[in-house]
């Protein structure tokens, strides 16, 4: 919709303006790393974070929700209320790739009216990633080092200035009468397009082939001996799916009151895995080893969320590899099944 | 429909368990309205022993602490161990580990002979349990719920999962990366990841969940600084029993 100049010494000032009329999440430091949480005032906001321990996706798709209330026959729907926005400050790239994931999976089929609800009374102020995050992180391959579109604004660091991508209204309604934001000069266009180019080769490639390759890899590899390997090093503690952004399988729980006719339904983000999620009645379990529960994850990630929704599952963040204690990564994981397929078809011939 | 009967019973423990259901008590006043407590000697002077529910909070350490057990296993509909100790022996069970005399010695003097005990053991090994509510001490929302299920005629259900799980739900920088090691990934969750909210490791209080990866999970250890001695020590606090069981259980399966 348009690009706008804000000065920097200006961004402190509008931010504590958005404080004062909704609420503000961001990144915030704790203990040597960084978490999304409620903003107070600008001076809280780390906006040159790294990555978070849990993507802003617990804002759409909280971590425990409460779906409804319940007494005797009696059911009452709890559905977010749109009062009051939140805006989500300094969304990395790869996480705007993975909401607009989540986007496609909960309005597909029966659409998630308390995703929905949530969704639509958030505002994504997006940020533009000048140099990797992580070690593990992988965007480049997996094309999440940018975006065009989905954000409501999208900042880009010019060094003193802001470059301000407008990506909606309710974006530009956030900019409204701010004296200190102006209209680019075409010489403003040359730095945005300068730093754009100049990141690019900062982010180097981490897998062995072409993530178009990716869906037809796991199905060659669906009887690797490598998912033994992940499964005997595997602990099943579900890091690796609890701190991915585009993860989204939950369990629900009914919990009753003393009267013990009435209480409430919540859901909880579940993962795959844990040894009980693919339990079923009766007690049989369809994926009993963390070998068929990793490979499960995989195939997830790169194989059937494509066949599924038309997009890969997994963005590149990186945080499952960092935050797995016996390092299993996705970039090795596909990487070792690249090779052993190429040795095994080297051997056929 | 009659209140169900209730009573609180300790065997070698700190009574912490106890403290936790009387502390609970004082935010769910409701419990009251739906049981009646028949016998709960930190809280009341009344011995009624017509219980159909008894919490058995300890660990049987000594002959005469099986007699006692198997008379209210004779009474109760329903026995739920309420904590580590009853639960998985608890840290009583260090002992286990080492030669029974000298620890009598240790503690008794020479008075050793005065007292008998023998390896703790969580009150299961002795007695049919219908369920436990794990932790050092318990969780007082999770003794409230389990009382819940148990009043809706459920079997009480405890999610076997891992710490992990609601550790990184509650957002926690992973105490792994503060330089600190944990048990987190092998241990059954539900405490609200109480101990790594406020940075330190866990112990292991809760118990095991039902398929730990011991062994990745002290390659980890080992990889953050852990000398062979000290993750044993850190895996035999209040794990000490449950390891021992899985010892025996390796050794068998070798022959």
């Amino acid at each position: 919709m348009g690009l706008k100049i804000m000065q920097k010494a200006a961004f402190p000032g509008w931010v504590n303006r958005l404080c004062a009329s909704c609420r503000v999440v961001g990144p915030k430091p704790l203990h040597g790393q960084y978490v999304f949480d409620d903003i107070g005032a600008a001076e809280e906001l780390a906006i040159d974070y790294s990555t978070s321990v849990l993507p802003p996706k617990k804002y759409i798709l909280p971590q425990r929700e409460e779906l409804l209330y319940f007494k005797g026959d009696q059911i009452e729907a709890v559905i977010e209320e749109a009062s009051q926005p939140t805006v989500i400050m300094g969304v990395h790239t790869c996480d705007m790739h993975a909401i607009h994931f989540l986007d496609r999976v909960y309005e597909q089929g029966y659409t998630d009216q308390h995703y929905l609800a949530r969704r639509e009374n958030t505002i994504l102020v997006s940020i533009e990633c000048l140099r990797p995050c992580t070690e593990s992180s992988f965007c480049k391959d997996m094309g999440t080092l940018s975006i065009t579109e989905g954000f409501d604004l999208h900042l880009t660091d010019l060094g003193d200035e802001y470059a301000v991508d407008i990506g909606s209204e309710k974006g530009e309604a956030l900019l409204d009468n701010l004296e200190e934001v102006s209209d680019p000069t075409s010489e403003d266009y040359q730095r945005v397009n300068r730093v754009i180019a100049e990141k690019w080769p900062r982010f180097h490639y981490k897998l062995d082939f072409d993530v178009t390759e990716l869906p037809s890899l796991l199905t060659a590899s669906a009887n690797s001996d490598y998912w033994g390997e992940l499964g005997d090093r595997c602990l099943a503690c579900a890091m690796c799916t609890n701190v991915c952004p585009t993860c989204y399988c939950f369990n629900i729980v009914d919990e009753v009151d003393f009267s013990l006719n009435a209480g409430q339904r919540t859901r909880q983000w579940d993962s795959c895995q844990l040894d009980e999620f693919a339990t079923v009645a009766g007690g049989h379990n369809f994926r009993e080893t963390r070998a068929a529960r990793q490979r499960h994850r995989f195939f997830r990630k790169g194989k059937y969320q494509w066949e599924a929704h038309g997009l890969i599952g997994c963005v590149g963040c990186g945080r499952c590899a960092e935050a797995c204690l016996v390092h299993i990564t996705p970039v090795d994981t596909f990487n070792q099944l690249n090779l052993r397929r190429r040795k095994a078809t080297a051997e056929v011939k | 429909m009659s209140k169900p009967k209730i009573a609180f019973f300790d065997f070698t423990s700190c009574e912490g368990c106890q403290l936790t259901v009387i502390d609970a008590l004082q935010t769910n006043i409701e419990l009251l309205d739906v049981v009646e407590i028949v016998q709960f000697r930190e809280a009341m002077s009344e011995k009624g022993e017509d219980y159909q529910i008894a919490f058995v909070e300890g660990s049987c350490t000594r002959p005469s602490d099986e007699t006692r057990l198997k008379k209210i296993r004779e009474q109760a509909a329903m026995v739920v161990a309420l904590g580590a100790c009853a639960h998985l022996g608890g840290v009583n069970a260090i002992r286990n580990r080492q030669e029974l005399d000298d620890v009598r010695q240790y503690v008794y003097g020479d008075k050793a002979e005065w007292f008998e005990t023998y390896p703790a053991r969580p009150i299961s090994a002795v007695i049919p349990v219908e369920a436990a509510i794990p932790g050092c001490p318990i969780d007082r929302d999770e003794f409230v719920m389990v009382v819940k299920q148990l009043l809706q005629g459920r079997s009480p259900v405890i999610p076997d999962q891992p710490l992990c799980v609601e550790c990184k739900l509650k957002g926690n920088v992973c105490v792994y990366l503060r330089g600190k090691t944990c048990l987190g990934p092998i241990t059954l969750g539900g405490c609200d990841a109480i101990c790594p909210t406020y940075g330190d490791g866990c112990e292991g209080c809760r118990g095991l969940i039902s398929k730990p990866n011991i062994e990745s999970l002290k390659n980890a250890l080992e990889e953050h600084g852990l000398s062979f001695e000290e993750a044993q020590a850190k895996m035999t606090m209040f794990l000490n029993y449950q390891m021992m069981e899985l010892e025996k259980e390796t050794a068998g399966n070798g022959k």
